[in-house]
């Protein structure tokens, strides 16, 4: 079988495209990965997950309501399941960070650590509205939760965040700030503030330490607990229970009574997730299941493995992956008690047949692009002085060795001086040395100079732009070199008779013919010191510390985070990488035709 | 004979002008330092000397025989392995980076469509800083979170289990490869520009006589182009030898050692001299390294100048 020429050249064309193509994603992968990786949650990098997740949609709350199930998810999300069937009939999600519930009334009220304080009406769930709390500066990524209690006129709202002592009273009619309660005292600040729960006018405050009675009517702590004896970890769940309170924590639940102002009674060891009230018995959702606390015989009944590892969706999740079971939130209802746990996962368990009946999951969470990460890696580190650092040393050292090599270019191409050879050898030769080898005499000789004239020279910006600036000078030669050699002498010449003077030739003649090719050589130079690491590693100061130098430390010391890491490495690349795509049309033509004349 | 060299220092004038800076800088940062490196090589500078700097304790040659022939030095300690790295290293790398620019260059040097935006999609590991390199390709390589072995192995399942990158044997992979990515692009842009230049009457020539592509590769491309290949392979050599940033970031990200199979010379030399303060081996290490480099430079002109001859 024979192909016509053509024929067999558009195969041969369309090979050589698609190996072109592969070698062209194999080139980008890198590049594409360190960006996709700096978008991570560094968790997932850590456990080699490849997608991106889903934001955590563990149940953070379940409450009944006529026919309806709601179902409050850490992503913010709303879910409104209906109660006999055990299906999700609606959802909507505002996406949330540290997020607490209200679900009393027309309206969800959400709290969280990203929005402050937002509403959702129930009919609908669809009129979102969020409201600025003036919650001030925090390290968001710290806030560990928030909480969350309302009456029919206020919404009280708290950060769990070490420092934040306040509880922010919010007028849902005025839709108004209308009181911040400083919960500050001398003996057990700093707090973190972990559960609110309106009772009357009195507002109940679990935080790490204490549990606080605050009386709403005249405005003022009106008395503080320690529960370092019972609770030593917090009061993470505070419910009322007839005329007494629930407080539960990581070590176990209690009975405190507000009459007898102390704790009653233990009910149960070991962390207490969730608390749900019911008439004649208490169910305490805990790390395996929950347990039924019938408080007039003081007996118990634990039901236990409700969830198996498995996903929202009810797919058993593969091996190895670390799935926490614990029941976050469980609600009764008659025969039937509603559990929820990690993942968005939710059950019905019958108490009469003692097993789960029904499972189901929440909605998804959103996918998570974690641009936190540069926030957070911004924190950490002062890149804005670094990139500054480096744009202006960079810059300097750009401009100032393009004026001297163009000078000395020019005069290499086109004079023929005694002394030339020698100086084109010694340009190549200056390349031959380690740079190693110019570390320590250059750093003595700025000790030395500041020594003897007192001017300060180590550390500051017109040291290490001298040394970048006179570095980059030969190899700028090298490169102009080849453009002035290829501009025509008989412009020159013609220049010359018409009267120019040499300076004139080379000011109003040369320049302008070199100029993509000076731009290209600048570009290079540019690069070169960008990428320069030691001289900048020994001769900067905290002040004048470029990037490399910066990332350098940064990686040192946070060597387990790699989003953090490929964070770095990306705002270190995209500023070069900008001005590359911006010019890489001088850089092609100019590198090019310098390099290859040369 | 004075009057001579009067005579020509004013016909160029003008040019000696424009060296002047050029020259005064070069004096005090390369011509300068260099004559105290090399005078550093014979003094016996470390943390108790080096107040004294250049007035240290004159010790001759054995700083030289501490890194060269010394067994019992600690300076020494690990130089058989770096050089034989380094030797592999830069030959590899160089190889690669121009056979690698090379094919790419062939194949953008067409007609399609895109040919300019995938050129410069193509250039863009040659933009990315080299400690970036190390980073990345470091954090790439690693052993359970690295990409590589996750596609390697839990996807194409191509071995049993995963390899180490950054210890043992492979780790010469692991350094040699990121150069090769980091800088072949540079090769075939220079190597593009070449081919642009040929006259496209050779090949028209070569079409009528019923050449091959295979023989027009390698009878009007390949020797057109030997002096861009040439420059590259010098500079790859250059460049290779004294690499350093890739290495040091990719093992502990700027802390670690980077093992047997990992160490160039340059990181070999830093760890050792610089950072044990001491100085006057580290100078005489570089010494060596740049008697060998000119060496080897010398003999690449000597080729050069008989391929040009035949040119």
């Amino acid at each position: 079988m024979s192909l016509s020429y053509y024929k067999r050249k558009r195969i041969n064309d369309v090979v050589i495209s698609t190996i072109m193509l592969i070698i062209l994603v194999f080139t980008l992968f890198p590049i594409v990965w360190m960006i996709y990786s700096s978008l991570k949650e560094n968790t997932d990098i850590l456990v080699g997950k490849i997608p991106l997740s889903h934001a955590k949609n563990d149940i953070k709350i379940m409450q009944l309501e006529g026919e309806t199930l709601w179902i409050g998810t850490a992503d913010g999300g709303i879910n409104r399941f209906n109660k006999q069937s055990f299906k999700k009939e609606q959802n909507v999600c505002i996406e949330t960070a540290s997020t607490s519930f209200n679900f009393d009334g027309k309206e969800v009220w959400i709290g969280s650590a990203n929005r402050g304080l937002s509403r959702v009406f129930k009919d609908n769930l669809k009129e979102k509205k969020d409201f600025d709390l003036k919650l001030g500066n925090y390290d968001r990524a710290k806030v560990v939760g928030t909480a969350l209690a309302r009456n029919r006129q206020f919404v009280w709202f708290s950060m769990q965040y070490k420092g934040f002592e306040k509880v922010i009273e919010f007028n849902t009619e005025t839709e108004k700030i209308h009181r911040v309660f400083n919960l500050k005292n001398d003996l057990y600040s700093p707090q973190q503030i972990q559960s609110i729960l309106y009772d009357g006018e009195l507002l109940w405050v679990g935080t790490d330490k204490t549990l606080i009675k605050y009386n709403l009517v005249k405005d003022r702590i009106q008395n503080i607990y320690s529960i370092i004896g019972h609770l030593p970890l917090g009061v993470e769940t505070l419910k009322k229970f007839d005329d007494r309170l629930i407080l539960a924590g990581k070590v176990g639940a209690f009975v405190f009574s507000p009459q007898k102002e102390r704790f009653e009674q233990k009910i149960i060891s070991g962390q207490v997730d969730s608390v749900d009230v019911a008439a004649g018995r208490i169910a305490l959702g805990n790390n395996t299941g929950f347990v039924e606390y019938f408080p007039d015989g003081g007996t118990f009944k634990r039901h236990e493995d409700l969830f198996r590892p498995m996903s929202s969706h009810a797919e058993i999740i593969e091996d190895g992956e670390l799935v926490p079971a614990e029941v976050s939130a469980v609600v009764q209802n008659g025969k039937y008690v509603y559990a929820g746990s990690s993942y968005g996962r939710i059950s019905k368990y019958s108490i009469e047949k003692d097993e789960v009946i029904a499972t189901s999951g929440a909605a998804k969470g959103r996918l998570v692009v974690s641009f936190v990460n540069y926030l957070d890696m911004w924190r950490n580190i002062d890149f804005g002085l670094y990139l500054k650092n480096s744009f202006l040393i960079c810059g300097a050292a750009m401009v100032f060795s393009m004026i001297f090599a163009t000078l000395a270019a020019y005069a290499l191409a086109r004079f023929d001086f005694p002394g030339s050879k020698l100086f084109s050898v010694t340009i190549l030769a200056t390349q031959m040395v380690p740079g190693i080898m110019f570390l320590i005499p250059i750093y003595s000789m700025f000790v030395k100079f500041t020594e003897t004239t007192g001017i300060p020279f180590k550390g500051t910006y017109y040291g290490i732009i001298f040394v970048y600036s006179a570095f980059f000078i030969p190899f700028s030669i090298w490169i102009l070199r080849g453009f002035f050699a290829a501009i025509p002498r008989e412009l020159e010449e013609a220049a010359t008779i018409d009267g120019c003077s040499p300076i004139q030739v080379f000011w109003y003649i040369v320049l302008p013919l070199a100029v993509p090719g000076i731009i290209a050589t600048g570009i290079w130079t540019f690069l070169s010191t960008w990428d320069e690491l030691i001289f900048a590693w020994v001769l900067t100061s905290a002040e004048t510390m470029t990037i490399p130098v910066g990332i350098r430390n940064f990686v040192g010391n946070y060597q387990n985070r790699f989003d953090l890491m490929m964070a770095a490495a990306v705002v270190a690349t995209v500023p070069v990488m900008i001005i590359f795509f911006l010019l890489q049309k001088y850089i092609v033509k100019g590198l090019t035709a310098g390099a290859v004349k040369g | 004979m004075i009057q001579r060299i009067i005579r020509e220092f004013r016909k160029y004038k003008i040019a000696y002008l424009f060296l002047l800076p050029t020259v005064l800088g070069m004096l005090t940062m390369h011509v300068g330092p260099i004559a105290q490196g090399i005078w550093m090589a014979f003094l016996d500078l470390n943390q108790f000397t080096i107040n004294q700097y250049l007035s240290a304790p004159f010790i001759g040659f054995e700083n030289f025989y501490n890194v060269l022939l010394n067994p019992d030095s600690p300076v020494r300690i690990g130089v058989f392995e770096a050089t034989r790295n380094t030797i592999i290293y830069a030959i590899i790398v160089t190889l690669g980076t121009l056979s690698l620019g090379m094919i790419v260059a062939l194949m953008v040097n067409r007609q399609f469509f895109g040919k300019r935006l995938i050129r410069t999609l193509f250039l863009f590991p040659w933009v990315v800083p080299t400690y970036v390199t190390g980073i990345l390709w470091g954090f790439m390589w690693q052993r359970g979170v690295g990409i590589i072995n996750i596609i390697l192995v839990d996807i194409l399942h191509l071995m049993p289990d995963k390899p180490f990158w950054l210890i043992g044997p492979n780790t010469l992979w692991a350094i040699i490869i990121p150069t090769i990515w980091r800088y072949w692009p540079f090769s075939m842009l220079l190597l593009l520009a070449g081919m642009q230049s040929i006259p496209e009457e050779l090949y028209e020539a070569a079409d009528i006589d019923g050449a091959s592509p295979w023989r027009k590769f390698w009878s009007i491309t390949f020797p057109l182009l030997t002096p861009v290949w040439a420059v590259l392979i010098l500079f790859g050599m250059i460049y290779n030898v004294y690499s350093f940033n890739i290495v040091i970031m990719m093992f502990g990200f700027g802390a670690g050692f980077p093992g047997e199979w990992g160490d160039l010379l340059m990181t070999n030399i830093f760890r050792n001299s610089f950072m044990q303060w001491n100085f006057g081996a580290g100078a005489a290490a570089s010494v060596v390294l740049m008697l060998c480099m000119i060496f080897m430079v010398n003999i690449w002109f000597y080729f050069y100048r008989r391929a040009e001859k035949r040119l």
